[in-house]
């Protein structure tokens, strides 16, 4: 009823309603956004291979969703899913079946339709076991159907992570045609010939590429998606990626004005950019991870005795960890202790979660306890050049020695690094993760299950943790799902495979007149909705 | 000079080609690491990494990879980049100009810097001028290129804006401009070794007897100096400019990092820290024709100053 009393026309309603539209209407002009120009970004270095599907690195990964468009998309939070390039999805009642819409009139870059065969073909391509290293995150599909503009995905069974994984950069669709059309006989040159000039459906496609100099992106005029003043996205006209590897000469170009926005900030410099009224310096929440990882084998690679394997020795090194004091020393505050081995940007992270308080009496205690009442001595690898391993592990050095941890620092280029740990020869190294799907699956796998990595060639293995991870890739029900990875998550702290330290943001400085730029926690840049305003 | 002389140069470079390549093959091959693995790091699981070297080739003894290499080598290929999926072959032909560009570039402003300095500095030998030449070029030559490098950035670049801070333009004149901060400071570099040399030898040449000679016949200062003083001091420095160039080659690699330029320094490191064996493979090769020809031409320049070099 108060409804129908508001409704009634009286003058002092009238005025009000008069002045509420005005004022929505001076919303709205201050909201209306610039359209236009172009905006020059720096990069840290160069992409490799544009291909979503065979790329390898971050390099593409968090460029590729400006190319490609997928069907479902992250949120900006990283957390979830919402519409891409399907409208609809729908989850048959056995979860066996999700169906797809696809949104009407919606177009490549060049102009053709995207059918639902483009559709089919790209998810059969993606989850192809014979290409590349992302097709495992489609592995629950068993067949794709497509007609009109309904994609039918018959799964092997209920994936909790399926909606995810098409929200991910390898699920992108790509135009079946010009992919054939592209010189080559096989895929894989193919794929080679069509990512020197890939055409996609995201907001930008490819109109130039320097290797190692500059890349340049034109708006895509067929992009579907509407900005805030109702025509398309993107706003910017132009963006172009240069590639300044120096992080001191990458600063000192975006203080210049020479380019609008700049990547990989080091921590150390990020009070000193926050300082600068001309620039916006971002700390965008991220999935990364910082962690010691040890090795949890009895024996080491040469046969020597290892006192990592027993838990309460890795615990001590836990406890005997000032993660406070790291956060200032290593990343100038700028970052978050960890109590899970996943960041808390990750889908299913449990706030729950205690992690290990510095506390050196229980560390000594622990140590002691486990025979070792003269201290330990251990060895990390460390990538040689890297500012922050030394910086990190240095300052390990000294919280650990306190405890009777001695620690030896050993460095080695990453390659070298690379081998030696997928070796298992190593007893520790400085590790760091971040995740590229919106789901805890992916971290779980590789840091907790034995799987083919020997849990991030840790060679822990807890069948409990096992068979609740096993479980929580089928369980469909999201409260039940929360609680499994309660317990995952507290069977790895407690076993402490690795050393949690903490999470880092990613660092973009941008000119202030840069907007709606978002850098989400997997590491994409999202340029769709970004201006530059006057 | 003779012909015969240049083409048993360009004979003797021959073995040398096959030496470095059978060195440089086994020494990328035999370190830790591979190039798949590095590249999908965390990630990659075994199985595809083992599927990733087996496309590669990389599973097969080195003895047959070794084959193929030298294989395609003889037909003009140099095979594909492993991480950037292109033919290396190209990616030399984009990169190698720009670094060639700096590299000459610097040596003339390195030239152009030392040699007026250095005569001025043995004209006034022993004077606060000489004192001052020597002090500055010693300063030069004792501080790193990286930190020079950002000096010159910071001040001429961001405070002044007379320069553009890294890149390397799109046209002749842009690229003139792009590159002074660059060339400048390997130039600096370049100087800083020449003046020394370049000073002691003009001293010496000087007090030599032909000089007084030519100074008794009446001739003017310039002359002498250019006619006389300036080429038989030159000698020694040509040799010296020779060597310094094949190191500004493949010592741009940290200019070129801190300056944005796509060069060939950069394309290494990024290559050797990737384990991009085509591309390590290739470039050696290119640096080491490279090296030879500038030697080649330094002894051609040598022995047309000092004919009796020849006769040797």
């Amino acid at each position: 009823m108060k409804r129908l009393t508001m409704l009634k026309a009286t003058p002092k309603s009238v005025a009000r309603v008069t002045l509420a539209l005005a004022a929505a209407l001076c919303l709205n002009q201050s909201l209306a956004v610039t359209r236009g120009g172009q905006m020059v970004y720096g990069r840290y270095a160069d992409s490799l291979f544009l291909d979503p599907v065979l790329n390898d690195a971050n390099l593409d990964i968090w460029i590729l969703t400006n190319l490609y468009d997928t069907l479902l998309q992250p949120t900006d939070d990283g957390k979830s899913v919402r519409p891409g390039l399907a409208s609809a999805y729908v989850l048959s009642p056995d979860k066996k079946t999700l169906t797809l819409t696809l949104r009407p009139g919606i177009k490549f870059a060049d102009g053709s339709p995207i059918l639902a065969s483009d559709v089919k073909w790209s998810l059969d391509r993606a989850r192809d076991p014979n290409n590349g290293a992302w097709n495992g995150l489609l592995d629950s599909i068993a067949s794709v159907a497509a007609s009109g503009n309904t994609i039918t995905l018959n799964l092997k069974h209920p994936d909790p992570s399926l909606t995810a994984a098409l929200a991910t950069f390898n699920a992108a669709i790509m135009p079946q045609k010009l992919f054939n059309a592209a010189p080559g006989k096989t895929d894989a040159d193919k794929a080679k010939a069509f990512a020197e000039k890939p055409i996609g459906s995201g907001p930008f496609v490819l109109s130039e590429w320097k290797r190692g100099s500059y890349m340049v992106l034109k708006r895509n005029p067929y992009y579907w998606k509407k900005g805030e003043d109702g025509k398309a996205l993107p706003y910017l006209d132009t963006l172009r990626f240069e590639i300044i590897p120096d992080d001191s000469t990458r600063i000192l170009k975006l203080q210049a004005g020479e380019i609008q926005g700049a990547e990989f900030i080091p921590l150390s410099r990020v009070a000193e950019l926050k300082a600068n009224s001309k620039l916006n310096m971002l700390l965008f929440p991220s999935t990364k991870v910082n962690d010691i990882i040890m090795n949890n084998r009895p024996k080491l690679k040469d046969g020597t005795p290892n006192p990592l394997s027993d838990v309460r020795v890795r615990q001590a090194i836990n406890y005997a960890t000032d993660k406070t004091a790291l956060i200032q020393l290593v990343t100038f505050g700028n970052g978050k202790p960890m109590n899970s081995f996943m960041s808390s940007a990750t889908p299913l992270f449990d706030k729950g979660q205690k992690g290990y308080p510095y506390d050196l009496n229980k560390a000594k205690a622990l140590l002691s306890a486990a025979g070792y009442k003269n201290g330990i001595d251990v060895t990390s690898m460390a990538t040689s050049g890297s500012a922050d391993d030394q910086a990190l592990l240095t300052a390990l050095q000294q919280m650990w020695g306190a405890a009777g941890i001695r620690l030896k620092i050993e460095q080695l280029d990453t390659a070298t690094k690379t081998a030696r740990y997928r070796a298992n020869d190593f007893q520790m190294r400085t590790g760091a993760w971040t995740d590229d799907i919106a789901d805890p699956s992916e971290i779980t796998g590789y840091y907790a299950v034995f799987g083919a990595t020997e849990a991030a060639h840790t060679g822990f293995k807890n069948d409990t943790l096992e068979k609740l991870f096993d479980q929580s890739q089928q369980e469909v029900s999201a409260v039940k799902r929360i609680g499994l990875y309660r317990q995952i998550q507290t069977l790895y702290a407690n076993a402490a495979p690795t050393v949690f330290l903490f999470e880092t943001p990613y660092p973009v400085a941008l000119a202030k007149n840069v907007k709606g730029f978002v850098q989400i926690p997997l590491g994409y840049n999202i340029f769709e909705r970004t201006s530059l305003e006057k | 000079m003779q012909t015969s002389y240049v083409l048993r140069r360009l004979l003797q470079i021959i073995p040398l080609f096959v030496a470095v390549m059978v060195l440089v093959f086994l020494m990328v091959h035999l370190i830790p690491g591979d190039p798949v693995s590095t590249l999908l790091g965390d990630r990659a699981t075994p199985d595809i990494v083992a599927r990733a070297n087996k496309e590669l080739g990389l599973d097969r003894p080195l003895i047959v990879q070794f084959g193929l290499f030298a294989e395609n080598l003889v037909r003009g290929n140099l095979g594909d980049s492993i991480n950037l999926k292109i033919p290396v072959l190209r990616l030399i032909a984009e990169r190698l100009p720009i670094t060639l560009f700096l590299t000459v570039y610097a040596a003339i402003l390195g030239v152009l810097m030392a040699v007026p300095l250095a005569i001025l500095a043995a004209v006034r030998r022993n004077t606060w001028i000489d004192a001052l030449i020597r002090a500055v070029f010693q300063v030069g030559l004792s501080l790193p290129v990286f930190y020079v490098a950002l000096q010159l950035l910071t001040l001429l670049g961001a405070r002044l804006g007379w320069f553009p801070i890294g890149g390397y333009g799109d046209t002749f004149g842009d690229h003139l401009y792009h590159l002074f901060l660059p060339a400048l400071t390997l130039g600096l570099n370049l100087a800083a070794v020449l003046v020394r040399t370049l000073r002691n030898s003009v001293i010496e040449v000087l007090t030599a007897e032909y000089v007084e000679f030519a100074r008794a016949k009446g001739l003017r200062t310039r002359v002498v100096m250019l006619r006389h003083v300036l080429r038989n001091a030159l000698i020694s420095s040509v040799t010296l400019l020779g060597l310094n160039i094949g190191a500004l080659i493949g010592g741009a690699v940290i200019t070129e990092t801190v300056f944005a330029i796509p060069g060939v320094g950069r394309l290494m490191v990024d290559a050797i820290f990737g384990r991009d064996y085509p591309v390590i493979q290739g470039l050696t090769l290119t640096f080491a024709v490279l090296v030879s020809l500038v030697f080649l031409a330094t002894d051609l320049i040598h022995a047309r100053l000092d004919p009796r070099t020849e006769h040797r």
